[in-house]
């Protein structure tokens, strides 16, 4: 069963994501803000990390900037869900190693289903 | 034989003869009027010049008294003081020779005695002052003439001053900065307002060139933003700070079209700037604030229809389906306001890129087939001759914009309808049309079609939903590509929306 990262601040979104995610027979791991997010990237093991960019105490960039100095950890697929999706960002978030992008108001749980299992799918090829 | 004394008596006759000949001659030859005029003012003798002045032959005038030729008044007392005093040296009379007018004369008079000092006459001399007068009165109407244009000169001096003054006291006093440059590009005045905007005093610059106007640190960014050449702006935004924005036009002067300079002035908008400045971030950050509560709201709902929180029924989800759209139409219009706010803050400053505007079109129209094929509207995409054509553009603003008259092609738009989507190559660009045959803009509202949050009635009845922000993005993308926005629409026959883009060079 591949393991599921959700770093999300927003109580209600994280709640939802987890059961989406549960009910598409995941294992879900999660966390609140980008400290105990970037801890359980760490220990958690987790097979892809679904991430939020804005949050308390450590942003998602940073988080990924941290990722990014691993060479075991940036290996971890990561798919931004954020309710901002301004070009600049974009890009930033590509270059600090991304695999796929997504805007909450723009896109809905089924298609959020739909990239996890495109990334771990290229993954696994 | 004659005596000693007899001889020299006789010389002495000779002598006296010779004199009085000499005297007569000269009496004679005198271009001057003399007369010699008796104690009691008869006039005894007269010479040539005289006779010539008068007009009387010397016959007729001799043995006459002075009052002929002279009015009593004037000459009676000349002739009292003449006796009196011995002499009179040049009184003015007025003189009347025979049958003529009355001339201006100096009148010199000198009393003759006998050897025992009894008054036997007096010689009286005139000098005619006609000349004189004549060329008096001349002078005087050439000093009054003179002195006429000198007054209108000081007229006109006056008014130019009061001109000058007038101009003078509007520069000084306009709130906005002045300056201006003579046809060499050499500053020739700037108004206290420029002072004080470029904290630099005028007597360091005026008469400056630009190039040495470069040098100085106040005036380098003007002097950049100007440009060498000067050419003929209107109402630019120039921020001089981060907080202090001015607005520049630049006006070429000319009198019948000889080129005389170039006005600058300067506005401040500063205040202008913040307030939109501030309510652009205001906006920005309660459309971020919103996005969020809305995305949660959309992925709930869409959860539980998905079953993904257990079985619903039909009326569950019919209403749950309502809810959704009407969340869909919240999040379109925060996105609109979002968008919107970026582009007024700069944000939305274009990224442009080389891109293939073929593939764009075809790119919209792919998405857009389904829905129009839904609601009963035949879509068309009338392509240009070539397969591809490049223009350097920000696709992601551009589709939003052939996206957005698309979509208002949609909306208005009645079942069995028609929208095209035409791309043409022009002389140094790409036109683009939207055309439909929808319920059309009423004229009287045609001029307001760009503005912010503007909807016609008929647009609110025909669909409800609409931020009224669309096609004032439309027009701020396409201008900031450098492109034109324009329309063409008619009630109940349909709108053609267009915009042009100039290709890359």
């Amino acid at each position: 069963m591949k393991k599921i990262l959700i770093i999300e601040d927003e109580e209600i979104m994280l709640d939802l994501i987890r059961r989406k995610m549960t009910n598409e027979g995941y294992e879900v791991i999660v966390a609140r803000d980008g400290e105990e997010g970037l801890r359980l990237i760490k220990e958690g093991q987790p097979d892809l990390i679904l991430l939020d960019l804005i949050m308390p105490k450590k942003d998602g960039f940073s988080v990924m900037a941290e990722v990014q100095k691993n060479e075991a950890l940036k290996k971890i697929p990561i798919i931004i869900v954020s309710n901002s999706g301004q070009p600049v960002e974009l890009s930033q978030a590509r270059k600090l190693g991304a695999r796929d992008w997504l805007v909450k108001t723009e896109f809905d749980p089924r298609e959020l289903v739909e990239k996890v299992k495109n990334v771990l799918a290229e993954l696994g090829e | 034989m004659a005596t000693k004394e007899e001889n020299q008596l006789s010389l002495l006759l000779d002598d006296l003869t010779a004199l009085e000949e000499y005297i007569h001659d000269l009496f004679n030859f005198s271009p001057l009027p003399i007369c010699f005029i008796s104690p009691v003012g008869v006039i005894l003798e007269v010479n040539p010049a005289l006779e010539k002045a008068s007009g009387f032959k010397m016959d007729e005038i001799v043995g006459e008294p002075l009052e002929r030729v002279f009015k009593k008044e004037e000459i009676g007392p000349l002739a009292r003081e003449t006796i009196k005093e011995g002499s009179v040296d040049g009184k003015e009379l007025r003189f009347f020779p025979k049958g003529g007018e009355e001339v201006a004369v100096q009148v010199f008079t000198r009393t003759r005695k006998d050897e025992k000092g009894e008054v036997v006459g007096y010689f009286l001399s005139l000098f005619d002052l006609t000349g004189i007068k004549k060329t008096e009165a001349e002078l005087k109407r050439v000093q009054t003439a003179l002195l006429n244009i000198l007054e209108d000169t000081e007229e006109a001096r006056r008014k130019a001053e009061e001109e000058k003054d007038k101009t003078q006291a509007i520069i000084t006093n306009f709130t906005d900065a002045l300056f201006f440059f003579d046809k060499d590009h050499r500053l020739a005045l700037m108004n206290p307002q420029a002072e004080i905007f470029f904290k630099i005093k005028k007597e360091k610059v005026i008469g400056e060139s630009i190039n040495r106007l470069y040098e100085l640190p106040e005036l380098r960014a003007l002097i950049e933003f100007l440009g060498e050449g000067m050419k003929e702006v209107s109402r630019k935004e120039f921020p001089l700070t981060e907080d202090f924005i001015l607005e520049v036009s630049v006006i070429s002067m000319k009198r019948d079209s000889v080129d005389l300079g170039d006005l600058v002035v300067l506005h401040d908008v500063s205040r202008e700037k913040t307030i939109e400045r501030l309510k652009t971030e205001f906006v920005s950050l309660s459309a971020h604030q919103l996005r969020t509560p809305l995305s949660a709201i959309k992925w709930s709902l869409m959860m539980i229809l998905d079953g993904d929180l257990g079985a619903i029924n039909k009326g569950q989800k019919d209403i749950l389906e309502k809810t959704y759209l009407s969340n869909e139409r919240m999040i379109a219009l925060i996105n609109d306001l979002l968008n919107l706010a970026r582009i007024e803050e700069g944000k939305y400053a274009l990224s442009l890129a080389p891109a293939d505007i073929v593939k764009i079109c075809q790119s919209i129209i792919d998405l857009s087939e389904e829905p129009f094929k839904n609601k009963g509207i035949k879509l068309r995409f009338n392509k240009p001759a070539k397969k591809t054509i490049q223009v350097l553009v920000d696709e992601e603003k551009l589709k939003l914009v052939i996206q957005n008259l698309l979509d208002n092609a949609f909306k208005y738009t009645f079942k069995n309808g028609r929208v095209s989507l035409s791309l043409k190559e022009i002389d140094k660009g790409v036109r683009i049309e939207v055309k439909d045959t929808g319920i059309g803009i009423v004229e009287k509202e045609q001029k307001r079609v760009f503005s912010k949050f503007f909807r016609t009635n008929e647009a609110v009845l025909v669909e409800p939903a609409g931020s009224g922000l669309g096609l004032y993005m439309a027009k701020n993308i396409i201008e900031g590509h450098g492109g034109k926005i324009g329309f063409i629409s008619k009630v109940d026959q349909g709108t053609t929306f267009y915009f042009v883009l100039p290709t890359k060079s």
